[in-house]
């Protein structure tokens, strides 16, 4: 561990008091050869707390220690009373599959990982016995992040459990895993994942650098994480990509960027992530590539929708109603003329309208959620309209720009186009269309100047990238995106070798097949084969 | 392990290397035809006309052949510092004080054309879409934008440019509407005002490519050789030249002599006209882009001026010297405002301006270069 800390910490003298992994530095208490002052000891040291439990088995003579909320008693049972009562040993402290130390502090660690340990009287050795209970629901689908086709499990809790998911898609020696210990006081395991000889190292130790500087008490999910390691905290877009989907990481992971998983959350952490990984859906990859453009225009589309529609109403209700063409006028002007308020009020109040009804039914169980669209949407739009506060257009206005808002299919992307609506709602209600142009130009500026670990947010638009185009607002098909996007910053570019050379062969079979038929009804003499001028 | 220690620190510390970053030459491309295609457009037609009447376009078609000379010239410049921004030759040919004398000059300069394109844009904006709206409130929205953009640098400067390139396509779509109802007609008889209106009026022209200046302050700061680097101002010149040369045409051809003495901003005039099944008032989202196409030449001159400051105050950081130019700018053109009169009078002093600083000054300054060069040359064979 010393080895770490080199090469992580250099000379810097004040990050020595960092929370690391780091066994020189460990407080250290030596065990006693008395059973009772090692057992006063750890009793102690857990203030006495309820359930630690503790068995005097041999007279006296000896102590088994445990968490009784973090062990399972099966295992327990397993691990040191069968094989005493098979036979095997005929002491607990001589069965080989425990650890010994010596150190008690590190069996208090120890004892926090659901171990149990035995101590004996007479003897500094203490056994420790992995008994950890762990309770993992089943790696279903996330909820959030649902799919038509392609594979259907998720991550879920276990930090364990879902390296195997990223392990088994990828059987390669080269994914690396590195553990971090986050949180002062609740020592999470946190896993910082990518492949390597793919992932740009300078990107790896970048990122392992900034963990480094994380001091908090608690890490209790990765959007912790994502603020103490993102560039640019003072922006409303997500910077680093969050997915519950191993298919996805792994997706990334072959791109050439890291993956941080942290214990006790299914959402993984990608960097760096551009605007447009957000628009990627494992989908798209699974359809024809016709029908995954499609679909991934109309997404792109849905910022636009989400972000301007409401302000472009505004803008055209109250600045420039000459740009409705001759037809559409009286319509228009008839659905508006009842209204009391300026067009300005109707849309805030219709969008905050539909942000209550969405949190509303997010936090219902199911069932009410239901009732709550159908009270929220039909009851209360329609009856907003026949009141005469709000216009029938802004209804559908507003209805467009929240359907639009939920296309993306990245939850924190949504919210943040939810959030813009606001300002541009207030610029096109001030300035019209050039309060709109403003306020896109604004967030244009804003996107161009954000980076996502050195990779310039807007990439592979904004610095230009024709090659890396094909994956943003078309998608090509898969044999044809042979190399990686510069924007994951990876150092080997071929990720697909020429894959469909068979149609080649079979080509220039059929053109030599007919000759190399005239040639065997000519003769056997000749010597050309069908590869002579390949 | 100790080297591997200090080639993690070296990644740690220099995690953003933007500031050294080069821009890319298809990016110096953008940012050239950006700079230039600006307030201009809108108004270039009918400024020509008032000269050379339907041969206006002849006198755009002489400024911008006459052009590359100028740009040649600079190009020359430059090339003798190939490390050194346009500041920073300054200070070598004059020595320090001196050359901070001249920088300023410069710097003057560029806030006023920047303020200039405040005006101009303020005016069109209250004249076309807001007439109700005060003139800070529109200049506000100009600074503010130039003043974030400038704050990134020039590398997100370029970046931003080369993704709001796209809007110049949609603009010359929307002109090509017009082509159905053309008439080609009106421009001629060619030649009828005579060679000296026609000269006359491309010294007018001259005034629509001024941004050309840029090409000598950012060049080092574009990777590639010398060479390659002329190569894209001309493609540069040979674009804006081209856009001009298509908006005139059209402006031309779809309003008669007669009328276009009555209109001054030919191009709005036309669009307005138009109606598409789903939107009237085409003029209106025009000038919406076209917002987008000034406020990339206002930020050019707001980083040119705030940028030339920078060298002189030796600073790191650009954001303190952009925030007092923008301060400036601002602050200095509520004394204009929408009066059009003194709007009038301040932009034929910027014009002059415009010519002894980046029309002359650069001939001078090439022979100057040149006998500097010889004279440093001298001197190095004597040691």
């Amino acid at each position: 561990m010393g080895f770490m800390k080199r090469l992580f910490f250099g000379d810097h003298e004040k990050l020595k008091d960092r929370t690391i992994v780091d066994q020189a530095k460990e407080p250290e208490q030596p065990s006693s050869t008395k059973l009772a002052d090692n057992v006063d000891y750890l009793t102690n040291e857990f203030n006495r707390t309820s359930d630690l439990r503790i068995r005097i088995l041999e007279k006296g003579q000896a102590a088994l220690m445990y968490l009784e909320t973090l062990v399972d008693q099966e295992k327990l049972h397993e691990a040191i009373f069968s094989p005493i009562e098979l036979g095997h040993v005929d002491d607990i402290s001589k069965i080989p599959s425990s650890r010994v130390t010596k150190n008690l502090e590190e069996a208090i660690k120890a004892l926090l990982k659901g171990h149990a340990i035995y101590i004996q009287d007479g003897s500094r050795h203490i056994s420790q016995f992995n008994v950890t209970a762990s309770f993992n629901r089943s790696t279903e689908e996330p909820q959030n992040e649902k799919i038509v086709r392609g594979s259907h499990d998720g991550f879920i809790e276990n930090i364990m459990v879902n390296i195997n998911l990223v392990r088994k898609r990828i059987e390669n020696r080269d994914l690396t895993i590195k553990y971090f210990k986050v949180g002062k006081k609740t020592n999470n395991n946190m896993a910082l994942l990518y492949l390597d000889g793919v992932t740009d190292p300078e990107l790896v130790q970048e990122i392992e650098h900034r963990l480094k500087y994380i001091s908090a008490d608690m890490i209790h999910s990765p959007g912790y994480v994502e603020e103490f390691i993102e560039d640019q905290t003072f922006s409303p877009f997500p910077q680093m990509l969050n997915t519950e989907r191993p298919d996805r990481v792994v997706a990334n992971l072959i791109e050439g960027r890291v993956a941080i998983m942290n214990e006790g959350s299914p959402t993984t952490l990608i960097a760096p992530s551009t605007f447009f990984s957000f628009y990627q859906s494992s989908d798209d990859y699974n359809m024809r590539w016709f029908t995954g453009t499609f679909v991934r225009l109309i997404r792109l589309a849905s910022f636009i929708i989400a972000v301007g529609m409401p302000a472009f109403y505004i803008a055209v209700v109250s600045f420039h109603f000459e740009v409705i063409p001759d037809e559409l006028i009286m319509p228009v002007k008839q659905t508006i003329n009842g209204i009391a308020y300026p067009p300005l009020i109707e849309a805030l109040v219709m969008v905050v309208i539909i942000e209550l009804i969405r949190e509303a039914g997010i936090r219902l169980p199911q069932p009410i959620g239901q009732t709550i669209g159908i009270v929220g949407g039909l009851v209360i739009g329609d009856a907003v309209v026949k009141a005469g506060l709000v216009s029938n257009l802004m209804v559908i206005v507003v209805a467009l720009t929240a359907i639009a808002s939920f296309v993306v299919p990245s939850n924190e992307m949504s919210t943040t186009l939810r959030l813009l609506t606001f300002p541009l709602i207030f610029l096109a209600g001030t300035l019209g269309f050039i309060g709109i142009t403003f306020g896109f130009m604004m967030i244009l500026i804003h996107m161009t100047r954000l980076e996502s670990f050195g990779v310039p947010y807007l990439s592979p638009v904004a610095p230009l990238r024709i090659k890396d185009l094909k994956d943003t607002f078309i998608r090509v098909p898969i044999y044809l995106m042979n190399e990686r996007p510069k924007d994951s910053r990876a150092i080997q570019p071929g990720v697909v070798g020429p894959s469909r050379e068979w149609k080649e062969v079979e080509r220039s079979n059929n053109q030599q097949q007919p000759k190399q038929s005239i040639e065997e009804g000519k003769s056997t003499g000749s010597e050309s084969g069908p590869n002579a001028d390949s | 392990m100790k080297k591997v220690s200090q080639q993690v620190q070296k990644a740690v510390q220099t995690p953003t290397p933007n500031q050294q970053q080069k821009i890319s030459r298809r990016q110096f491309f953008f940012l050239l035809i950006q700079t230039q295609i600006g307030v201009g457009v809108l108004s270039l037609p009918s400024d020509l006309h008032q000269v050379a009447k339907q041969d206006g376009w002849i006198s755009l078609a002489i400024a911008g052949s006459l052009l590359p000379i100028i740009l040649i010239v600079l190009y020359f410049i430059a090339k003798q510092f190939p490390n050194d921004d346009f500041y920073q030759i300054n200070e070598k040919l004059f020595t320090r004080w001196g050359g901070v004398v001249f920088s300023i000059l410069y710097i003057i300069y560029f806030c006023m054309v920047a303020r200039l394109i405040l005006l101009l844009f303020g005016r069109m904006i209250s004249l076309w879409v807001l007439p109700n709206t005060p003139f800070w409130v529109l200049a506000l929205c100009m600074v503010v934008v130039g003043l974030y953009m400038c704050n990134g640098g020039l590398l997100v400067i370029a970046r931003f440019y080369t993704m709001v390139s796209i809007l110049l396509i949609f603009l010359i779509v929307l002109m090509f509407l017009s082509f159905k109802e053309a008439h080609w007609m009106y421009l001629l008889p060619i030649g009828e005002v005579g060679i000296g209106k026609i000269l006359q009026g491309s010294t007018e022209a001259f005034m629509s490519f001024l941004g050309f200046f840029l090409s000598l302050v950012v060049f080092s700061k574009v990777e590639g050789k010398p060479r390659e680097k002329l190569k894209t101002i001309l493609q540069a010149h040979l674009f804006t030249f081209s856009f001009y040369m298509l908006t005139l045409l059209i402006s031309y051809s779809f309003f008669s002599t007669k009328e276009l003495s009555l209109v001054t901003e030919p191009l709005l005039y036309m669009l307005k006209s138009f109606e598409m099944p789903f939107v009237a008032r085409i003029d209106l989202f025009f000038i919406s882009v076209w917002f987008v196409s000034v406020a990339t030449s206002y930020t050019t001159y707001l980083y040119m001026a705030s940028f030339g400051l920078q060298q002189i105050f030796r600073a790191k950081s650009i954001k303190l010297f952009t925030l007092i130019v923008s301060i400036l700018i601002f602050s200095l053109s509520q004394f204009v405002g929408l009066d059009m009169e003194r709007l009038e009078k301040y932009s034929t002093i910027v014009v002059y301006e415009g010519y002894a600083l980046t029309f002359l000054m650069p001939f001078l300054l090439l022979v100057y270069v040149l006998i500097y060069k010889r004279i440093q040359q001298k001197k190095e064979r004597s040691t």
